[in-house]
């Protein structure tokens, strides 16, 4: 494991894009931040610069204008930059698919590959965007070590 | 001010410029104008009365166009009235003039309604878009009946 991974693991940085959502995602999200679920405790901390993160954090059915200020996002991210795609909308434009403003999806929109992980639900339980943020983590690791695996480790 | 005495006011000012008035419920009132009476009607509504313009809604009906302004009076629950006017325009080509010059706040609402609907609006000061994409065709009014976009434009960026 290279050290800019295992920097990126101890405590990903988290930039959140809301690309035109009703806002139920949004608030699950801050949901996660909050001392109930308190995601901090695992090093995740919401900046609020792309160039500061290490992650993007993607909700909503991008319409027309929105998908290009997304992938400018993207762009801009310093590399590798996880892309976590949260709710119904941002998989797969949900009820939207049929509007005027829309564009084709997230995963078509970024470069081939680019989204790390996706989140159903309308909006996802925090507990779903946890155990996103542990799947996209775990992809960057080797096969053979993953997160939970060395957790036990150090447990024993 | 309470509710009769508003209609009343609303009543005697405009007198027989207000076409089919309809008391919806006691607090919620409709009646036509003219495309040509418009100005006049809302100015007095605003300037004269004092209401509030709230919004004004625009839509594609079967056989024409409606607008409808919304203006309100209000004061202590349960006396304040929603008041709206509504005007019908020509189906093959909506045009009526602006109510900018004499209510301001109409200015964006105009400018969504031309963008959107294709409604054009006379001595408007300022006919830009408002909220489609730069790259949107001007000739294409999403919120018309069907689906009028499909074909013209490209739904890959």
């Amino acid at each position: 494991m290279g050290v800019k991974v295992r920097a990126l693991m101890k405590s990903p940085w988290v930039f959140h894009v809301s690309a035109g959502s009703c806002n139920n995602c949004d608030i699950e999200i801050l949901d996660c931040l909050c001392p109930r679920f308190d995601i901090e405790r695992f090093g995740a901390i919401l900046v609020g610069s792309i160039r500061h993160a290490d992650a993007l954090l993607v909700t909503g059915a991008m319409n027309r204008k929105s998908a290009r200020r997304v992938r400018q996002l993207y762009e801009q991210a310093a590399k590798p930059c996880l892309v976590i795609a949260i709710g119904a909308c941002a998989l797969g434009q949900g009820i939207f698919r049929d509007s005027y403003s829309m564009v084709q999806p997230l995963d078509e929109v970024l470069p081939p590959g680019a989204v790390t992980v996706y989140v159903p639900g309308c909006p996802p339980r925090p507990e779903a965007m946890i155990m996103g943020v542990v799947k996209a983590l775990n992809q960057l690791v080797p096969a053979k070590q993953p997160v939970e695996a060395k957790k036990e480790q150090a447990d024993e | 001010m309470n509710r009769e005495q508003v209609l009343e006011q609303v009543q005697n000012t405009l007198g027989d410029r207000i076409k089919n008035l309809f008391v919806k419920n006691p607090r919620r009132v409709y009646f036509d104008v003219d495309p040509g009476d418009v100005v006049e009607v809302t100015r007095i509504i605003h300037k004269d009365l004092g209401a509030r313009f709230c919004i004004a809604s625009g839509m594609e009906m079967e056989r024409d166009f409606e607008i409808l302004y919304h203006f309100g009076f209000e004061s202590e629950p349960p006396e304040g009235v929603l008041v709206s006017a509504r005007v019908h325009l020509d189906k093959d080509k909506p045009a009526v003039d602006s109510i900018t010059p004499g209510v301001p706040a109409a200015a964006w609402i105009e400018r969504e309604m031309h963008e959107l609907l294709g409604i054009e609006f006379r001595n408007h000061p300022d006919m830009r878009p408002l909220l489609l994409a730069e790259d949107w065709p001007a000739d294409v009014c999403p919120l018309r009946r069907g689906k009028p976009w499909e074909g013209k434009v490209d739904r890959r960026i």
